[in-house]
């Protein structure tokens, strides 16, 4: 997927931009407003990542431009602005989400796919782990054609390792994408050890969670061959 | 504390009550020199008398008793009496004084002329007495009448001072009432207090203006904190992003991983004292919008639900009581929650493994009131004192904490115009209590 990145700190730029390469985008970028515009004009894109406080536009402005041209790129708001004002203004336009800075390389990756998903109408796939099968589109846990009970919480927590499988997530991007960045103060690392430790519990007693990993000082990680 | 119009009725009456005494004082002094001069008067008209009767039928009449050579009469009464004796003195007596006499064994106050005359080489005295009873009967009625009716004035004019004082300070109270209780200068009633007193007109005046240039430079103290926010926002973001990259390649050391995700944890300290910084000066230049109703019943279950798994691991019990409920209009959700939030979340920090939380909602004299009582550590009155201020509550102490999540919930609570109070114990534990605003 084509992907125009506009955001005028160089350095932010290419790190969001050498993620998103290595998961397989093909990254454009753009450090102007005038530049994001040809660009857009130009090129077809499926996502234009947006900083809306780019110094010679309004970034809303773009997206109001870039619709009225006919562009179906589907726009992702990144500002460290997050005013509540811009957000729905921004949605207003047709931004199709909105991220607050700092966030976490992870998190837009998860926003973008699931505006992917959105978008083509992907039906996502069942993932196996060990005995369980991971149903995403109902949102359910199976083992050997029992359902295991988990909360809404423990679900969200298990689908977003899943989704990243085979990457160490830190406690802390488990729990901003679980939380939201609204109660940032009251990050407690805490919170997802208590969550995995119930999780845990409630898997072993189906089968064995050995592809559930704790990685020592870093974060939790899902090992998945496929 | 006394309250000015108060102290003006005050000062009114005591004023007044000197004013009263020294003039009851002066008059009884007065009356009483007035009734003696008249019966003076009247003593020495009576001595003309005498003295006429005597020239027309001589002393002798006087002077037929057998026994002494001298004339007495009273009346029955004994208001009046008159003697006339025979006296040896040579001096020549003309003079009126006060003295007692007994009359049939009664001592009685007279105010007696005494008059020396010569009648055929003969020296006679005439002493013509009146009673002073009936004077000092009579002065004191009078001093009795008016100390009534100066009472009465008095009580009418202290009534109407305290009135009238009401009516002419009722601007200054609207001043007052004003002030109090604002905690934030942009809450300040700005319509002017309606007065023709150019003493209150200029408090009025001077504080909006005072009220004014607050503001603004609060408000341009929020926009510095905003905007500096920001700009301290994107280089977090570069680091951040840098240092994730750095942690997802798949060929680096445990140790150098370890190492990497330290960093991440420290810059995200810096990301949420930013964010909240960022959070209260929002709120407190009020970018918020209150146009929610909350179900505060509900809010409360949610965030005991959301933090039931991490009390359950550290068994916490919680408890709800939730006796009222109520409906909060022109509320922020998201605020709201917030606030409750930071508050249940210390609570269940801060109480050790088998203690207790209690989460209460009850109508305290028509009021909505929420409590939050833990069964943990408590506070000192020191750390109590700073409880609310940012970054010096030391009772959190962990370190992925700002000590800054209480000052949100006090910027919070204040925006809704909610009261915050807090009682602790050391050992015992803390109780929160939020009293919600009567519904218009």
């Amino acid at each position: 997927m084509n992907v125009l990145i506009v955001e005028d700190e160089k350095s932010l730029a290419n790190e969001i931009a050498a993620f998103l390469k290595s998961e397989n985008f093909l990254c454009d970028l753009a450090y102007t407003g005038v530049d994001a515009s040809e660009k857009i004009a130009v090129n077809l894109y499926d996502f234009v990542l947006l900083d809306l406080g780019l110094p010679d536009s309004n970034g809303l402005d773009l997206i109001n431009h870039a619709r009225k041209a006919g562009s179906e790129a589907s726009f992702i708001i990144i500002t460290a602005r997050g005013a509540v004002e811009d957000k729905v203004k921004g949605l207003n336009l047709g931004a199709d989400d909105y991220l607050a800075k700092p966030f976490a390389l992870v998190e837009l990756l998860s926003r973008i796919n699931a505006v992917a998903r959105r978008k083509f109408k992907i039906i996502s796939q069942d993932i196996l782990l060990g005995d369980f099968i991971v149903q995403i589109q109902s949102r359910k846990l199976i083992c050997r054609d029992a359902e295991v009970e988990v909360t809404k919480k423990e679900f969200d927590l298990l689908l977003y390792l899943v989704l990243n499988k085979n990457r160490v997530l830190t406690r802390q991007q488990l729990y901003e994408h679980i939380w939201g960045n609204i109660l940032d103060d009251q990050y407690d690392s805490n919170f997802i050890d208590v969550h995995i430790k119930n999780l845990r519990k409630k898997l072993n007693a189906y089968a064995p969670t050995e592809w559930l990993e704790t990685v020592r000082g870093v974060g939790y990680r899902v090992s998945a061959d496929q | 504390m006394i309250k000015l119009k108060i102290k003006l009725a005050l000062f009114n009456l005591l004023s007044k009550l000197a004013f009263t005494a020294l003039f009851l004082l002066v008059m009884s002094y007065i009356i009483e020199r007035i009734n003696l001069r008249q019966v003076d008067n009247n003593l020495i008209q009576k001595r003309e008398k005498v003295l006429e009767l005597i020239g027309n039928i001589g002393i002798e009449p006087f002077m037929t008793s057998d026994t002494t050579d001298a004339f007495g009469s009273y009346n029955i009464l004994k208001e009046e009496f008159i003697s006339l004796e025979k006296t040896d003195t040579t001096a020549d007596l003309n003079f009126i004084e006060e003295t007692s006499r007994i009359i049939e064994g009664d001592e009685i106050a007279y105010r007696v002329l005494n008059y020396s005359f010569m009648v055929d080489g003969q020296k006679y005295l005439l002493d013509i007495g009146n009673s002073l009873t009936s004077i000092m009967q009579e002065k004191k009625n009078t001093t009795r009448v008016i100390l009534v009716f100066l009472v009465l004035i008095i009580l009418i004019t202290f009534l109407t001072d305290l009135q009238y004082n009401h009516y002419l300070l009722r601007p200054l109270d609207r001043i007052t009432n004003k002030l109090k209780g604002i905690s934030n200068p942009a809450l300040f009633d700005k319509t002017p207090v309606r007065t023709n007193t150019s003493d209150f007109y200029s408090l009025d005046h001077a504080l909006r203006e005072l009220m004014d240039n607050i503001n603004e430079l609060f408000q341009k103290e929020k926009e510095i904190t905003i905007n500096i926010s920001h700009e301290l926002l994107t280089p977090v973001s570069v680091l951040r992003s840098k240092l994730e990259n750095l942690l997802m390649k798949t060929d680096i050391e445990p140790e150098i991983s370890e190492k990497i995700e330290e960093s991440l944890k420290t810059l995200h300290r810096l990301q949420s004292l930013v964010n909240s910084l960022l959070l209260i000066a929002r709120i407190e230049s009020r970018q918020y919008l209150r146009e929610e109703t909350v179900d505060m019943n509900e809010i409360m279950r949610e965030i005991l639900n959301e933090l039931s798994p991490v009390a359950e691991d550290k068994s916490v019990n919680l408890r709800e009581d939730y006796i009222d409920n109520y409906q909060f209009k022109d509320a922020n959700r998201s605020l709201i929650f917030s606030m409750l939030y930071n508050v249940v979340n210390n609570a269940v920090k801060f109480t050790n493994t088998g203690g207790e939380i209690t989460a209460k909602s009850v109508l305290r004299h028509g009021r909505f009131v929420i409590t939050i009582s833990d069964t943990g550590k408590g506070m000192s009155p020191a750390q109590m004192n700073s409880l609310f201020s940012r970054f010096k509550s030391k009772i959190i102490t962990d370190e992925n904490s700002t000590g800054i999540g209480l000052a949100i919930t006090k910027s919070i609570a204040d925006f809704h115009n909610i009261e915050v109070s807090v009682v602790s114990e050391p050992a015992k534990g803390t109780t929160f209590s939020f009293f919600f605003p009567e519904n218009s």
